[in-house]
């Protein structure tokens, strides 16, 4: 820096501040070169076009006043160091402006040209020290996160080794074992699973902090997902003796997220519970809605274990965080699975958090945004300033061949989606999002602006299209019906929000319906039963394309 | 009805030899490969009715293997199971797209692993009966 010109960019809007600074540069020992200008605009483009080794800046310029004025510089340029130029006036925000990265700041009219070079050859070395830790650190940070995602990885292939032939003995394939023989192999298969779960937690986890976990949200029952989740849970609740149930509201509307993901975080949640909770105790796993918050929907799981205390509170969602009395005896993970937890909700647009007493048991509540179905519907079903006469709901659905999914089954159905809304008018008909897991059968739906009439030229559309896809015809048969939503004329007071919603209610009493094989603990359950009556009758187009593998 | 023909590509020996004994048990035959450029030649000479083929392998991985296999018409039919130590994040979907049946990572339940292999058989046997 000694033999090279400092450049500097003078942002300064006072003629005679500006000129006594020059000739303070200029008197200095070291070659510096100049630029000047005196509003914040000119000094960003200036610091675009030919960025300087330092920006000398005061503070209240014509277009910007105060903190502003270099936070817009530091937000444009964070690498170019900065030096405040401050008033006798300001030099309590020019301190403020040091805590938040500026580099230095002199007090203009005491400026010596000694001082002023000395600050500036500082302001860059110190720049620079912190711009080489940013990237060592940022390299240490992927170099980490490579070495654990390799490392799980080859972890995982001698495992598999002891998997497989601990398996072959206990399956009698190298010969009969004596039931002592058999506990044995049945201890070292749980310490193989565990160890197998550890390895999965520590890929997550370094996944989650590197911002490379996916999420693929859809509109799904949460209801489906608790129901998934305790059966798989219910065998480990079983062998500790705890008890575990299930609350869900009468009506939780669908929420907008991805199913394996939130199947993930309830399984973590349920499984610390379960292991937090002495045998008698009890587990509860609910969703629920909350007068307070109508945008989302509450999901929890309570257990009576020994609780958590206040400390433990604070840090518990921290990565490797594990509770300091439980390390000795109870040690099973690695302390990852409540920051998944976290993670995988935040990545939702969601919030977890914990309330417990010590010695009260836990509860653990994450909430997941609602899928507003009206309004996606709004553009669609109203026209001008009133919902349409007419609205149809049709429904499609694509159902595997075989048990075995099709290997391509995931992109047959997306395709199939895409020539749905190919099939549509945009703006009358809406194709609703997928419902649903993605595993095995398919529903989709289509929100139609026409009489029931009508929309048999829709499905007649519909059909014809899909039933060009040949690999689809080879491997799903396709059922399409369609129901009519009725409604009663409102009352003339109400809104059209309103309207709207009692559409997007209709429509996903249908959809919920279809969805869940027993509707029965639902409060309007006769309304659905008629509406599955409903679409039974209307099946007129209902037929199959039937296997032709060419 | 005569044995189906399973062809055990990895190239971990300990490995093969697990899943050797496992399929035999479940009155399957099966050849083996340890390589990706082998995994071709045996498959082209054996004629296996299934192929269970890991991802990493020397000599061409697992994804070259599929894509050779799709090219030539006699294996193209053949249904392959990929069981891999391999993340499925980054390439369940990838070997789907190449034309995998299903997607294991190890280590894998064995049951599931034979369910699969017993329906992809089962689904690939009328295809497998017309002439080529």
């Amino acid at each position: 820096m000694s033999d090279q010109a400092t450049r500097v960019l003078l942002i300064e809007d006072n003629p005679g501040d500006a000129d006594l600074v020059r000739l303070r540069l200029v008197e200095g020992k070291s070659l510096v070169e100049v630029t000047c200008v005196d509003r914040l605009a000119d000094g960003i483009a200036s610091l675009g076009l030919h960025p300087p080794s330092l920006v000398l800046l005061d503070l209240n310029l014509p277009d910007s006043h105060g903190a502003e004025t270099f936070r817009t510089v530091m937000a444009h340029s964070p690498d170019v160091p900065v030096v405040i130029l401050s008033g006798q006036d300001d030099e309590a925000l020019a301190l403020k402006a040091v805590h938040q990265g500026v580099q230095d700041y002199l007090v203009k009219g005491d400026i010596t040209s000694k001082q002023l070079e000395r600050a500036m050859r500082y302001a860059v070395e110190r720049q620079a020290l912190l711009r080489s830790l940013e990237i060592t650190r940022k390299q240490q940070l992927e170099f980490k996160n490579q070495f654990l995602s390799h490392v799980s990885h080859e972890l995982r292939t001698p495992l598999t080794c002891i998997h497989q032939y601990v398996t072959i003995l206990l399956d009698g394939l190298a010969g009969a074992m004596a039931p002592e023989q058999t506990d044995h192999l049945k201890t070292i298969l749980k310490s193989v699973n565990q160890l197998h779960a550890m390895i999965r937690d520590l890929l997550e986890a370094t996944r989650a902090e590197s911002g490379k976990i996916r999420v693929e949200p859809r509109c799904i029952s949460i209801g489906e997902l608790v129901h998934q989740a305790v059966t798989m849970m219910r065998p480990i609740a079983g062998e500790r003796q705890v008890g575990i149930e299930i609350g869900l509201d009468n009506r939780i509307p669908l929420v907008h997220a991805d199913p394996d993901r939130i199947l993930e975080v309830l399984i973590n949640l349920t499984d610390n519970a379960i292991k937090f909770t002495s045998p008698e105790g009890a587990v509860m796993v609910k969703a629920c809605m909350v007068a307070a918050d109508e945008d989302a929907v509450y999901v929890s799981v309570t257990d009576t274990g020994r609780g958590i205390s206040p400390d433990a509170k604070a840090l518990i969602f921290e990565r490797l965080y594990q509770d300091p009395e439980l390390i000795d005896n109870n040690r099973t993970g690695l302390g990852l699975g409540l920051f998944i937890c976290r993670e995988l909700v935040k990545l939702h647009g969601g919030k977890i958090w914990v309330a417990s007493e010590p010695g009260q048991g836990s509860t653990f509540t994450f909430t997941l945004p609602l899928y507003s179905l009206a309004k996606l519907l709004a553009p669609v079903i109203v026209h001008e300033g009133q919902i349409r006469d007419h609205i149809v709901l049709v429904k499609v659905e694509l159902a595997p061949l075989s048990k075995t999914l099709h290997g391509n089954w995931r992109e047959v159905w997306q395709q199939a989606i895409e020539t749905l809304r190919r099939c549509v008018y945009l703006d009358k008909d809406l194709v609703l999002p997928p419902m649903g897991g993605s595993a095995a059968a398919q529903t989709f739906f289509v929100v139609a602006s026409t009489d029931l009439e009508h929309s048999g030229i829709m499905m007649a559309r519909i059909r014809g299209q899909l039933e060009r896809n040949e690999e689809l015809k080879a491997c799903a048969t396709l059922v399409i019906s369609a129901v009519p939503l009725a409604f009663a004329t409102p009352p003339a007071e109400t809104s059209l929000d309103k309207q709207v919603q009692a559409v997007a209610n209709r429509v996903t009493e249908i959809i919920m319906a279809g969805m869940e094989a027993a509707p029965a603990s639902r409060a309007n359950d006769h309304a659905i039963s008629n509406s599955i009556r409903q679409v039974q009758s209307i099946q007129k187009e209902s037929s199959k394309c039937q296997n032709q593998k060419s | 009805m005569p044995k189906s023909k399973i062809l055990i590509v990895d190239d971990d020996p300990d490995l093969r030899r697990a899943l050797r004994l496992r399929l035999r048990a479940n009155n399957y035959d099966t050849v083996h490969a340890q390589d990706g450029y082998s995994a071709i030649s045996v498959a082209q000479k054996e004629h296996p009715d299934l192929i269970v083929l890991d991802l990493g392998l020397p000599a061409g991985d697992g994804f070259v293997v599929l894509e050779r296999l799709q090219r030539l018409d006699a294996l193209a039919g053949v249904p392959v199971v990929v069981l891999t130590a391999r993340d499925p994040q980054n390439n369940e979907e990838r070997a789907l797209k190449g034309g995998a049946a299903a997607f294991f990572q190890k280590p894998v339940d064995n049951a599931e692993l034979l369910d699969v292999i017993r329906a992809s058989l089962a689904d690939s046997r009328p295809a497998a009966a017309l002439p080529s």
